[in-house]
């Protein structure tokens, strides 16, 4: 059933479909407001946040190899920066998220610099506190609403909001491919991830690079979570700092491949998109969690390397067309 | 004076019920390098299953601690082999891997259980259950008593377990150094079995205990993680003697910050102290973890 | 990076598309000449408790109404059809929840979820679409400050609701109690029961000795071991049912025995009185109904009395006022509709006279009167039922006042723990 090398495609050859895809991609993107109903709009919406996000933690996480358990809480501060921003300063909308990426960037550098010398479940045990810690300070604020919530003003505009994610997420992707995967910085980065000491020895600034990271990977969860509020109107500690939020983001990016550029996308929208089906099909049944676990557990066992993995992997040649059939030919014959 | 006492004995009883949490916690993470997400779910597992056997066989719940320490004995002898496979082999994060398939299996435990069992709000009881012990001006709760007695007594039957016995040597031999430990003859993949199965029999256990002093239902274990986690980190991890010492302090800070200041900052307290602690001193308050 | 092979993308697009497709596709609606109602509350998560209980009151209301004949509209009778949709908890959810029931159910009416932050996160869609929305349990006093002009409410807030025991004690017994310690739990509902109670007992001259908020989930001990330093003649609580059973339990093992416990909201829960048996004995608490008072009503059921036999014979358990409540809510939406003669599917302009028509009602039922405020701070609120003071007393709850509204005189004080 391997294939033999030889039937890897060359670049040349498979540019062009690759090509085609991205542009029907970036089309049905685009033009997704005018063609479904609003309710699929604001799931479309959904996805495209969460692909955002997970991305995001894909850089500290799956780039760095620093599992961040508390990345919700930029998030959150994003949240809670464009909702004050806006219910109490009086800011626009764009201001507050430009500030609440830059807080939240700020933030990340702040704590990561003691923060990031640990490794490992000490670095995860660490920022999981921390970002319990934020969740605690937004309940006893008062400026926050604390327990109360808080509201913003409502601008219920679906397409809006569906094209401001599009656009913020595609920034995240963008950004990711410019500095993660064409650039020096990216590769520092890997070298941290597979071998922290010898990249210190030739010479890569660990500190600096790894506070960059960080600092890089909560920038955007701060804008995204300014959007959510705005989008919504109505936040909490628990909804926009709860520990769900880190949860589903290192889930996402787990299922779709650790340290891959496509991974979080592909997690994202199969976390997503499955769950809200399960929910649309089974809404009165609590069953959903019961199948979300059993799932995150079969693939840890299975298939270790997410989607990305089973895509890429040994099998996956069998996935293309010509190699399909020909799988076919040699078994059936009439 | 009087409510000083009465806090200290407060936060002290409750530490002694979190230290058996975080024992089998603590050794999971020293042997295996499995930080174990479901570690709530196995309280509310242990709780559900004492109901449970109350509400057909009768009797106290305290009767059935050994049968359900048994019971969950076998369910995590049972389950270690797939906690195996997943932290082991050669792949990117096995500690990662390790979290999000317990993260995986406490996600569907507390669906099934809510599936199964619904959204009803529990208790059991047991004959100590709201008596008490007057103790000069302080009054000592019999049942949450008993759950310190019991938590400093598995605590050190375990300690004996661990430090007198030749299983116990193995055990941390394989928590120091994994790979020598194998090479001098240590069935890694026995002991490891065996530390979960401990784990699970001894989490379990404390949640009939923490059942009866509290009420039950799906989503109670969500708290235990925090504590699991917390007791773990001030101990230095895998430093099973820690233990004490931090599931001690980690009931007097609560009840003391409860008391003094006000119940709203304890969660604060605790995440604070957790955070600073692990950067100042990341192998434990006592700087003895691994 | 690797480049991924073009095809697998489409394989794993495809593969999505199908179920997400297949999923849309199950849930297509149908057509029939019914009303369809649609129901945003919490199945799963954390207040699945809660979500369950406006559930009960919502069938049963669909239930007796659809086995009626269903409503009367020029001369015909349409059924209702509920089709719920779960929040699992989260605002977010009961946004798509929302839009959901609105856009691909196209529902004409939609009744409102459990807890006051999901409903804050639905009543904005609701108000998009202009869709009429009713919560038979959201009680948040932020909810009608919002002055939404398409969501109401046949509870009263919390604010108004809890100083019902607290005037009882302060009025009704003696000796008057003189101090209170307060604690309430860190979630929205509960934290404005805790103010309530600190401002009734300013009102009525009782001095607070304590008032703390603590986070859900937290061991009481340190609560009640500080208020029995203080030795206060009442100790009040705001919380939901888990913490209300867990903190007597406290109490219970710490001695703690202060002259009258208040408990709102979980006293009246099934729950409260199996988990704690006789040591439910005693304890005061607050409703806005009972199946003991005397309304009389001519729609669906009669009387209280009547509605509480039809609950227990339905679900085996004595209904609670937020049961009551989200059944009223369902009729406050009959008789709307039979106001203004509206037979389904509803237009738009329907939806909108149906606002008119719910701000216009002034209807007595088997719940007590309904009649939404249309100005100030309970904008849409049915803030006119009058609170009831409870109490256990021999395994069941039995109104004890305020003034008149008494059936037995209120216990007071309570006797230690091993005399109960």
């Amino acid at each position: 059933m391997t294939t033999p090398a030889a039937e890897v495609q060359s670049p040349a050859r498979s540019a062009a479909p690759r090509l085609t895809l991205g542009a029907l991609l970036a089309a049905a993107l685009l033009l997704l407001p005018f063609t479904v109903s609003s309710f699929w709009i604001r799931i479309a919406t959904e996805v495209l946040l969460w692909a955002g996000l997970a991305q995001s933690w894909n850089i500290i996480g799956g780039y760095t190899g620093y599992l961040s358990f508390g990345h919700g809480a930029f998030f959150g501060l994003g949240a809670y920066v464009t909702g004050i921003g806006m219910t109490v300063l009086g800011w626009p909308f764009a201001a507050g998220l430009v500030v609440s990426g830059v807080l939240a960037a700020a933030l990340a550098a702040a704590i990561g610099y003691p923060t990031l010398r640990l490794r490992g479940a000490y670095f995860a045990i660490a920022t999981w506190a921390f970002g319990e810690m934020l969740r605690q300070v937004a309940t006893v604020l008062e400026v926050t609403g604390g327990a109360f919530g808080m509201r913003l003003p409502a601008f219920l505009n679906l397409p809006f909001f569906y094209y401001v994610t599009l656009g913020t997420s595609a920034l995240v992707y963008l950004t990711t491919y410019l500095l993660l995967e064409r650039s020096p910085f990216g590769y520092k980065l890997l070298a941290i991830r597979e071998h922290e000491e010898a990249a210190e020895m030739v010479g890569v600034n660990t500190v600096a690079v790894k506070v960059n990271a960080f600092a890089l990977s909560a920038f955007f969860p701060g804008v995204l979570g300014g959007i959510y509020a705005y989008w919504l109107t109505y936040i909490h500690p628990d909804s926009v700092l709860g520990g769900i939020i880190t949860d589903l983001m290192v889930v996402m990016v787990f299922l779709g491949g650790m340290g891959t550029f496509w991974g979080p996308l592909l997690g994202a929208f199969l976390v997503q998109l499955v769950s809200r089906s399960l929910w649309l099909v089974w809404g009165e049944s609590t069953l959903y969690l019961v199948i979300i676990g059993a799932a995150i557990c079969v693939v840890v066992l299975f298939m270790p390397g997410g989607i990305v993995g089973l895509l890429e992997g040994r099998r996956a040649p069998l996935l293309a067309p010509r190699a399909a059939w020909r799988w076919w030919r040699e078994r059936v014959r009439w | 004076m009087e409510l000083f006492l009465q806090t200290l004995i407060d936060g002290a009883l409750i530490g002694g019920l979190i230290i058996v949490v975080g024992v089998g916690f603590s050794l999971c993470f020293g042997v295996m390098h499995i930080v174990d997400f479901a570690v709530g779910e196995w309280v509310m597992l242990g709780a559900y299953t004492a109901y449970w056997l109350v509400r057909y066989l009768g009797q106290d719940p305290m009767i059935y601690l050994p049968l359900i320490f048994a019971l969950f004995f076998a369910a995590g002898w049972l389950i270690y082999p797939l906690i195996y496979r997943a932290v082991s082999g050669r792949r990117h994060h096995p500690a990662l891997m390790g979290l999000v398939f317990t993260f995986g299996l406490s996600t569907l435990a507390k669906g099934g259980a809510l599936s199964a069992w619904g959204y009803h709000v529990r208790s059991v009881s047991t004959w100590l259950s709201g008596q008490s012990v007057s103790l000069g001006v302080t009054t000592l709760p019999a049942l949450r008593l008993a759950g310190f007695v019991f938590g400093v007594l598995t605590t050190v039957l375990f300690m004996i377990f661990l430090y007198g016995t030749r299983l116990g040597v193995s055990i941390r031999a394989t928590a120091q150094d994994r790979e020598t430990a194998a090479l001098l003859g240590v069935d890694v993949r026995r002991v490891g079995a065996l530390v979960y199965a401990t784990y699970a029999g001894l989490t379990g256990m404390t949640g009939v205990l923490i059942g009866a002093l509290f009420s039950i239902h799906a989503a109670m274990g969500a708290k235990y993680v925090i504590f699991a986690f917390f007791v773990v980190v001030l101990a230095g991890m895998g430093y099973v003697p820690g233990v004490i010492v931090a599931g001690l302090l980690l009931g007097l800070i609560q009840s003391f910050v409860g008391v003094y200041i006000s119940g709203r900052y304890t969660l604060f307290a605790l995440f604070l102290l957790m955070y600073v602690s692990l950067l100042v001193a990341p192998r434990g308050i006592l700087r003895r973890g691994l | 990076m690797k480049p991924l092979r073009w095809w697998a993308i489409c394989w794993f697009a495809g593969v999505l598309a199908l179920v997400t497709v297949g999923a849309a596709g199950l849930v297509a609606a149908q057509q029939a000449a019914e009303y369809k109602v649609g129901v945003v509350t919490s199945l799963s998560g954390e207040l699945a408790f809660g979500g369950n209980v406006t559930k009960r009151g919502y069938d049963l209301w669909a239930e007796t109404l659809n086995k009626a004949g269903g409503v009367l509209i020029g001369g015909k009778r349409y059924k209702v059809r509920l089709i719920y949709a779960d929040d699992q908890s989260t605002p977010a959810t009961a946004a798509v929840a929302g839009e959901r029931l609105i856009t691909q159910e196209k529902v004409d009416v939609i009744l409102g979820p459990y807890a006051s932050g999901t409903t804050l996160a639905l009543a904005p869609i609701t108000e998009k679409y202009r869709v009429p929305h009713i919560t038979g349990s959201a009680e948040s006093p932020l909810i009608w400050k919002g002055k939404f002009k398409y969501t109401f409410g046949t509870i009263p807030t919390v604010t108004i609701i809890a100083q019902a025991s607290i005037q009882t004690l302060a009025q009704d017994v003696s000796p008057k109690p003189q101090t209170i310690a307060i604690l309430g739990i860190d979630d929205a509902f509960s934290k404005f029961a805790a103010e309530a109670f600190r401002t009734a007992a300013q009102r009525f001259g009782i001095k607070v000795l304590r008032f703390d908020i603590v986070p859900e989930g937290s061991d009481y001990t340190p609560a009640v071991s500080a208020a029995k330093a203080l030795n206060p003649d009442i100790f009040a609580m705001g919380s939901h049912e888990k913490a209300a059973i867990e903190m007597i339990k406290a109490a219970k093992e710490l001695k703690f025995n202060p002259k009258a416990f208040v408990q709102h909201y979980g006293m009246t829960t099934p729950d409260f009185r199996k988990g704690l048996g006789k040591d439910a004995e005693y304890v005061f608490g607050t409703s806005v109904w009972t199946p003991n008072l005397n309304y009389q009503a001519k729609i669906l059921f009669k009387t209280p009395r009547e509605y509480a036999a039809a609950f227990k014979a339905r679900f085996g358990s004595d209904p609670d006022y937020t049961e009551a409540a989200s059944t009223a809510a369902g009729i406050a939406f009959q008789e709307a509709l039979r106001a203004i003669n509206a037979a389904p599917p509803l237009t738009q302009a329907q939806k909108d006279a149906l606002i008119g028509a719910l701000e216009r009602l002034d209807l007595m039922t088997f719940y007590g009167p309904i009649k939404f405020a249309t100005s100030g701070d309970y904008y849409h609120d049915n803030a006119g039922l009058q609170p009831i003071a409870l109490q256990y007393q021999g395994g069941v709850t039995v109104e004890v006042g305020p003034g008149k509204l008494r059936l037995k005189a209120p216990r007071y004080p309570t006797p230690p723990w091993d005399k109960r």
